[in-house]
Parts: C-alpha cells; sequence; structure tokens
C-alpha cells in the first residue's frame, strides 16, 4: 500500500503542475495578457512601466513563470490582483467556503436523491416506475445548469415567492439572531444546491440501479433473502454496500462537473464562490486570479480523485497490487 | 471619449470608457456656464432635483428614513477612484461618497452642461482666461469631523498626476500648470494654455482626504486597495456601512454632508447580481427597489407589473458601422456612401431596440445642443446605391455579387462577441448589402481580439460602439494625429477637419465652437467615414415607492441624495 500510495501522490503532483503550467502558459498567449493590459493604459509611458517592473512583468516568460510557481508552492503565494488590488489568496480564501459549502449541499442532493431513485427503480426493475424514474432522471441529467437555475428562480422565486432567487442572505441577515441566520443560509442554498445537485442525480441514480441490479442476483443475496430478512434489509445492507465501491468513484467523478457547474450556479444566484471570482477575473482580465481559481480547483479535482482511487485500493487489493 | 466596443451589458461608465486603448484625448469636456463672461464670479446653480416631486399634486410629500434595495450586475473594485478600474457600480458608488468640486448638470440638450456647487460654493475665471479660483464650502467636513480644506484639492491632484498613482484619466490633468492653496478654503489652478474643457478637466475625479489617505505615499498606493477601504474617511451624503464581496455593498448615511437634509435615504443596499434574469426577477417580486439598466426587451416584463415603473435617458454612445478607409474600396467616400444608402437603418434600429433608439447620423449625440438639425438622414436608397457602385465601375457578375477588375465586392463585416444588438445588426447589415450585390461575411470576435484588430486597421467593416458625452471632443475619433494611436479606427484623415477639431477645441468655451462643429459634422456626413447606425437610450427600472429619481447621462443615481422613498407595503 505504501508504494501505491506514493505512486498516486506523484502522479497526482505531475498531474496538477501540468495543469498550473498549461494555465500560465495560456494566459500569457491570449489577447489580454497582463502586461498588454497595462500597455493598454491611458498613462504616460513611465508610469506604464513602472507598473509593469512592478509587478515582473517585464521579465523573460520562463523567469516569470520560476517566481510564479515558487511563490505558490512555497508560499501559498497566488500573487496580487490587479483589478481588486489586493492578494489573490485573500480573494480566494473569501470565495472557497461559499463554494464548499454549495458543492457540499448539492453532493447530499446528489447523492441522497440519487441513491433513493437508483433504489426505486432497481426494486422494480422494467417496470413502469421504473421507467418513469428512467425518464426523469435522463432529462435532469440532460439540462443544463443555466437553464435548470433559471427555471428555478422563475417558479420557485418569481411565481411562487418561496425561495430567495439570489445570494447567501437576505438584506439585513447580520442583525438576525444565531437560528434565524442559519435558517436563513439554508434558504438561500436550496435553489442553487437543487440546481448543481439534481441535475448530478440523474446520473448518480442510473449509476446506482446499474450497481444494484449487478448484485441483486447474486448468490448472497439469495443466502440473504432465504435467511427471512426483510427486503429493504437485503437491499439496503447488503446489496448497497456491494454497489458502493463504483459509487465512491462515481463520487470522485462529480467534483469536475460539480465545480464546472458551479461556475454558471453562482453566477446565476450571485453566490459568493470560486466560480464567481473566476467569471469576475475572466470580465476583468485579471489572470492572477484566473490562475489561482484554475489551481485550487486543479488541487480540489485531483485531490478527490486521489482518495476515490485511495479508497479503492482499500476496497479492492487488486488494485493496489497491480 | 470612446469605447469602440462597450463590454457586453455592464461597464457603460465613464471611466471605463477611458480605460479604453480607444481613448487618446480628453473625455468629459467642454461645458462651462452659458454665457459667462471671462473674470466674473459664477455662484453656480442648478436646480434641486428632486424637489420637483415634492408637493406636486397627486404625490406624497418627501420624508426621511427607509432603505432601499439596488441591484448591480459588477461589483465596485474599491474605494480609491484613482487605483480602480471603472466598473458601473463602482463610479456610480464613488460619486455617492467623494464629491467632485461642482456638478456637471444633465442640461445639455439646449446649452453647454451647467454647473452647480458642490465642494466648491463658486468659482471665477483670471482675464485670460488661464487662471480659476474656487471657494470651498466652509461647512463641509470629512466624516471624522475634520473639514475639508484646499490642501486636499492641491493633494488629490498631486495624486491624480503622479505617475506611480497612475490614474487612469490623468491625461485629463495633463495641462494643468499647478493648483495652489491659496487659503484653507481658496483653491487657484493655473493652466499651461486655454481649451475648450478646462473645467471639465479640472472637475473630473472626486476630491480625496489627505489627511487619512496621505499617510501611505503614493508609491504604495497601488499594494493597498485594502487599506483605503478599511480607512476610508468621505465627504459625499454616503459612506459604506458594510461590504461583503461579491454580495453586497451598503451605504449608508454620512451624518457629516455639508447638506444637512440630504440624504433623505437611511441606507441604500447594492446588492451584486451577475445575471439580468435575476435581476429582473427580483424587481418583479419586491426584493429589488431599483436596477440602473435593463435590456429593451425585458421592458414589457416590467411595465407589465403595476409596481413598477421604467425611465429612459440619453445614453452616450453611438453605434455605427467603421469602414477601414485604409482598404479599398473603403478608402472611397461614395463607396462608402452607397454602402449606407443600401441599409434600412430605420428597420434595424426599430428591430433591435424597438422605441428605445434612433437612427443616428452624427458622432454628436442628437439630445446635445450642438448636434447639427440641419443633417439630412442618409436615405435608404437601394437604386442609388446601385448607380453609384455602377459609376464606380462594379458590375453585378452572374451570381448576382458585384465585381470589379474581375474581384467581387465581398467583405468581411465583424463585432465583438456577446452584444446581441449589434449582433443582430450584422445579419441584417448582410441581408440588405446583398440586395445591392454586396457580400458581407459577419463574424463575431472576442472582445480583445476584435480591440487588437480594429486598433491594428486588421478589418474591413466592423460595427463598434463609441461613447460622446459633452466635451464634444472629436479628435480620438477623426483627428489624422489619432491614426497613429489606433483610435481613429477608420483611418480618416482630411486637413479641414483637422483643423476644425483643433480650433473648437482651442477656443475658451465649447459655446463657441458652434460653427466649427456644424461644420465637422456636415463633412462627416458627407465623407461617412462610419455608417451611423443609432444612439440609445438607457431604460431604469425601479419600484413605484420610490420618488424622486432623476438618472442623467453621466450616472442613473445621480441625484441619490435626494430620493426618497414610501414606507413597504404588506
Amino acid at each position: 500500500m505504501p508504494g501505491y500510495l506514493l505512486r498516486r501522490l506523484a502522479a497526482a503532483a505531475l498531474l496538477l503542475w501540468l495543469v498550473l503550467t498549461a494555465t500560465f502558459v495560456l494566459l500569457r498567449l491570449v489577447p489580454g495578457d497582463p502586461a498588454s493590459s497595462i500597455a493598454e493604459l491611458p498613462i504616460p509611458k513611465a508610469a506604464k512601466e513602472k507598473l509593469i517592473h512592478a509587478q515582473g512583468l517585464d521579465r523573460p516568460l520562463p523567469e516569470q513563470y520560476a517566481r510564479w510557481l515558487g511563490a505558490v508552492a512555497l508560499h501559498g503565494d497566488w500573487g496580487f490582483s490587479f483589478a481588486q488590488l489586493r492578494p489573490v489568496r485573500t480573494i480566494v480564501a473569501e470565495a472557497l467556503p461559499a463554494t464548499l459549502l454549495l458543492a457540499g449541499a448539492a453532493l447530499l442532493i446528489e447523492y441522497g436523491l440519487g441513491t433513493a431513485l437508483g433504489v426505486a427503480a432497481a426494486r422494480r426493475s422494467a417496470s413502469a416506475l421504473d421507467k418513469s424514474i428512467r425518464v426523469v432522471t435522463l432529462l435532469l441529467y440532460s439540462q443544463p445548469v443555466f437553464w435548470l437555475g433559471l427555471m428555478a428562480i422563475l417558479l420557485f422565486s418569481g411565481r411562487l415567492g418561496w425561495l430567495p432567487a439570489s445570494h447567501m442572505h437576505s438584506v439585513g441577515a447580520d442583525e438576525m439572531g444565531r437560528g434565524a441566520w442559519l435558517a436563513d443560509l439554508g434558504k438561500h442554498l436550496l435553489l442553487p444546491a437543487m440546481t448543481l445537485g439534481l441535475a448530478q442525480a440523474g446520473g448518480a441514480a442510473r449509476f446506482v440501479r446499474a450497481g444494484l441490479l449487478d448484485v441483486m442476483g447474486r448468490d448472497y443475496i439469495r443466502t440473504a433473502r432465504a435467511k427471512g430478512l426483510s427486503e429493504r434489509r437485503v437491499i439496503w445492507v447488503h446489496g448497497m454496500r456491494a454497489a458502493l465501491v463504483p459509487i465512491i468513484q462515481l463520487l470522485a467523478l462529480s467534483v469536475p462537473s460539480l465545480l464546472s457547474g458551479a461556475l454558471i450556479t453562482e453566477v446565476v444566484f450571485a453566490w459568493p464562490g470560486l466560480g464567481r471570482i473566476t467569471w469576475e477575473a475572466i470580465l476583468a482580465r485579471d489572470s492572477p486570479v484566473l490562475l489561482a481559481t484554475t489551481g485550487v480547483s486543479a488541487v480540489l479535482v485531483v485531490g478527490s480523485y486521489l482518495v476515490a482511487d485511495l479508497l479503492h485500493a482499500a476496497a479492492d487489493p487488486r488494485v493496489r497490487d497491480a | 471619449m470612446r469605447l469602440p466596443f462597450a463590454r457586453p451589458s455592464r461597464f457603460p461608465s465613464r471611466l471605463l470608457l477611458l480605460l479604453s486603448l480607444w481613448m487618446a484625448a480628453a473625455l468629459a469636456g467642454g461645458g462651462c456656464d452659458g454665457g459667462h463672461q471671462a473674470g466674473a464670479s459664477h455662484a453656480a446653480q442648478g436646480p434641486r432635483a428632486g424637489d420637483a416631486h415634492a408637493g406636486a399634486a397627486g404625490t406624497p410629500a418627501p420624508r426621511r428614513g427607509g432603505t432601499i434595495v439596488t441591484g448591480w450586475n459588477a461589483e465596485p473594485q474599491g474605494v480609491n477612484e484613482f487605483l480602480v478600474a471603472a466598473t458601473n457600480a463602482g463610479q456610480e458608488m464613488l460619486f455617492q461618497l467623494f464629491p467632485r468640486l461642482l456638478r456637471e448638470e444633465p442640461d445639455f440638450e439646449r446649452h453647454p452642461p451647467t454647473f452647480s456647487p458642490a465642494l466648491a460654493r463658486s468659482y471665477e475665471w483670471s482675464a485670460d482666461h488661464k487662471t480659476l479660483t474656487f471657494h470651498l464650502r466652509e461647512d463641509a467636513r470629512w466624516s471624522d469631523g475634520v473639514p475639508v480644506t484646499a490642501d486636499d484639492v492641491r493633494w488629490t491632484w498631486q495624486a491624480q498626476v503622479s505617475p506611480e498613482v497612475a490614474w487612469e484619466s490623468s491625461y485629463m490633468k495633463d495641462e494643468i500648470a499647478d493648483v495652489e492653496a491659496v487659503d484653507a478654503h481658496t483653491v487657484r489652478v493655473r493652466w499651461k494654455r486655454v481649451y475648450a474643457k478646462q473645467l471639465l478637466d479640472v472637475n473630473e475625479g472626486g476630491i480625496l482626504p489627505r489627511h487619512a489617505w496621505g499617510q501611505i505615499p503614493f508609491s504604495r498606493w497601488r499594494q493597498s486597495g485594502e487599506w483605503f477601504k478599511q480607512h476610508l474617511v468621505v465627504d459625499g451624503p454616503f459612506t459604506i456601512g458594510s461590504w461583503k464581496p461579491q454580495q453586497e455593498v451598503v451605504l449608508v448615511r454620512n451624518p457629516s454632508f455639508y447638506e444637512a437634509d440630504r440624504p433623505r435615504l437611511d441606507r441604500v443596499v447594492m446588492r451584486i447580481i451577475p445575471d439580468q434574469a435575476s435581476i429582473l426577477t427580483q424587481l418583479d417580486s419586491g426584493e429589488l427597489d431599483f436596477t440602473p439598466a435593463i435590456s429593451p426587451h425585458d421592458a414589457p416584463q416590467v411595465t407589465a407589473n403595476p409596481r413598477l415603473r421604467l425611465l429612459a435617458f440619453p445614453y452616450r454612445s453611438w453605434i455605427a458601422l467603421a469602414w477601414n478607409g485604409s482598404r479599398q474600396p473603403f478608402g472611397d467616400p461614395e463607396v462608402r456612401r452607397a454602402l449606407g444608402m443600401a441599409l434600412d437603418r430605420r428597420a434595424i434600429v426599430e428591430t433591435i431596440w424597438g422605441k428605445f433608439a434612433r437612427v443616428s447620423e452624427s458622432p454628436i449625440l442628437s439630445v446635445i445642443w450642438a448636434y447639427d438639425r440641419a443633417l439630412r438622414p442618409l436615405p435608404y436608397d437601394p437604386s442609388e446605391a446601385r448607380r453609384i457602385l455602377a459609376a464606380k465601375g462594379f458590375a453585378a457578375g452572374a451570381d448576382g455579387v458585384l465585381r470589379r477588375g474581375g474581384k467581387p465586392f465581398a467583405f468581411e463585416l465583424s463585432t465583438n462577441a456577446g452584444n446581441q444588438q449589434r449582433v443582430d445588426s450584422l445579419v441584417m447589415i448582410q441581408e440588405q448589402l446583398r440586395r445591392i450585390g454586396v457580400r458581407a461575411e459577419p463574424r463575431q470576435v472576442e472582445f480583445n481580439s476584435l480591440m487588437a484588430r480594429v486598433s491594428a486597421g486588421d478589418f474591413d467593416g466592423c460595427v463598434v460602439g463609441n461613447s460622446m458625452d459633452t466635451s464634444l471632443d472629436l479628435t480620438a475619433f477623426f483627428h489624422s494625429r489619432a491614426i497613429a494611436k489606433g483610435t481613429n479606427v477608420t483611418r480618416y484623415s482630411n486637413p479641414e477637419v483637422d483643423r476644425l477639431i483643433d480650433h473648437a477645441m482651442s477656443l475658451p468655451e465649447i459655446a463657441l465652437a458652434r460653427p466649427d462643429l456644424d461644420r465637422i459634422q456636415e463633412i462627416l456626413h458627407r465623407d461617412q467615414p462610419y455608417t451611423y447606425l443609432w444612439e440609445s437610450q438607457r431604460v431604469s427600472a425601479f419600484n413605484r415607492r420610490l420618488h424622486g429619481v432623476e438618472p442623467s447621462m453621466l450616472f442613473s443615481t445621480y441625484n441619490l441624495k435626494d430620493w426618497w422613498v414610501e414606507p413597504q407595503r404588506h
């Protein structure tokens, strides 16, 4: 296991380096790189040169890259935002908790609802219920997140007035007591988390159904039934345990789609997370922030894959011995 | 001031336009008190905005207090105007925190804009019009109780021109030789030369607190964005109560503001909502009281709600089809004129904007006093267009496409991706040109790439958006010396226009430049370096419980201090 762990860690580090390097190079190649943004300002040439020099943008690209990578790797310093005039680390630190909260809630919806639908479909395989669930899950899965978000806002906020359309809190939430403040947060979280989680739940349901159907015909399930265990216990304890390994892997695979979905969801719902600051950075051509959000997202994705691999290896010795 | 490609649905503010690569010449310009004489003293006066509503029949009397929630699609980027790139929300917010010496009034329709008192209660010109003396209000105080003095004004000017601060509008101060604090409440400004935009240039930018922000040397300002926020001291009607990144900025009444009975509102919550559909939904449901700009296509949704009101007001942009005069056949004014006559501009504008835009004929907006009303609209006349092109040697080939010397009349017609109105116009222009045998190939290009290409002259025809304010300075668009700077994108060069622009801008008052401006418009209308398409209005939407809202071309919350609100009905 230690050898496997080391191999996986080395692969993850290599992957991260590649992502960061590719992002750095791409952002310097596209129109609107930091130096040309400063060069476009209607200020005296000397002032432009001073700004460019202060940011280290007049140094050769390899040197800029080495300095940037060194600062990130050694100090976690992602640089300084040209647009917001404050350290990128502060900007990301403010946004990360909101994205984690949203992604966590979306994961709960994805797997809570996905598992319930998947189990129901597997229990009544080929029935009308199974077919209905298939249609619903496929519909959910095929909806673009931005469309789902807008429809949710129109229905639950615009028409019914049940839920707020945007933000993490109501106006004046700071004056609420702790309980009311948390309830207010929950109310604001529901629509974006549903938007993000529901689309993914369709995929999770299909996965759970397939996993369960795969194990439900096996001997140990027949034995469990023969012992007189209730059907609920057979499915949830014996069936789901065996179907869990691929679901854990699916969990890791969900992270990239959650993060990419969060970019759109956070913009639609004005949720102050990583996706939102990425969007703002694109509009402001704020490449240090873009590099940081891409890097942090890459860490989250690679980290989740790593955890899934390790869990998989722990559950299935054949993987780590391969 | 100009921006050939306004970013999609955001950043229409004055200073962002300045930020653009396309801006080489002065922005705010040219108006000063109509008809005043050198040496005369000006106790600038303007109507008290918002008061017009008070006591009017059927209108409730203004009340003090209350909170309103406003929706903006971008967050202000800081509190120091000289450091941050301008966003619409940011400029509107800073206008409430840091008053300027004078307030430019939106009364530009019949004469150059007048100026009303702000931090300066009056001003007077020297006989040679090179020196301007401001008399500051004695009752103006910063929010920490320290008086606002001439020293603040002088120090602010030093910050504005400091290369270390690198303010994007610093060029507006290029002609100012010195700003002297004569005494605590008297400021004397000296210029190197006389020109039309002196008052607008000196008035650009809020006055900042030296005693508070002077603690940091200019060399460290660009690393101190957060520091300024944490050490905020203001002298405007509002200050910042709280700021949650990406969420909201809460403006609260500044009790030290020099007008004791203003602002009327206690709090103005600026909610940051990037998605326009979400803004509309919240406006509809009553969560938002005001939003500065909605799309004309959303107007019916707003008017359908009896609780909401629309307010359309002039905006400072004109949209036009720029022809690259350095490429043939677009270098020929008659060909450009023929192409313009092939376009049914009225149909294009009505389809895209409905009633919220009008066909434009000049780079000077039709709502501005200097617009030449004698200009005859370029007619929609495809037959005449065909005749002109035939006279120029173009003949239709077997496929119906015009050819000259065996070469088809085909060109690339571009605009910036993401601006739906301009993208829609490309399709209509393509179809209308096809009818006279000209093949236009529409192409949407990413904003920055297109800016780079157009600036470098690498285009044929391009639908662009330019901004024109009351300065009426046409140098950046049409002067031949702006070709090298990349702002005269059509490469238009006409010695007479150069001379007229220089003369107009050298006069002590823009009002005196009327003959020059009329002649320039006449020549440009004849030469058609651009085929002018439309000038649009901006449409604000707000809840009817909100009163006194009077947006101007400069700021949609221009008179925010006068707004008042009826209590929320439950």
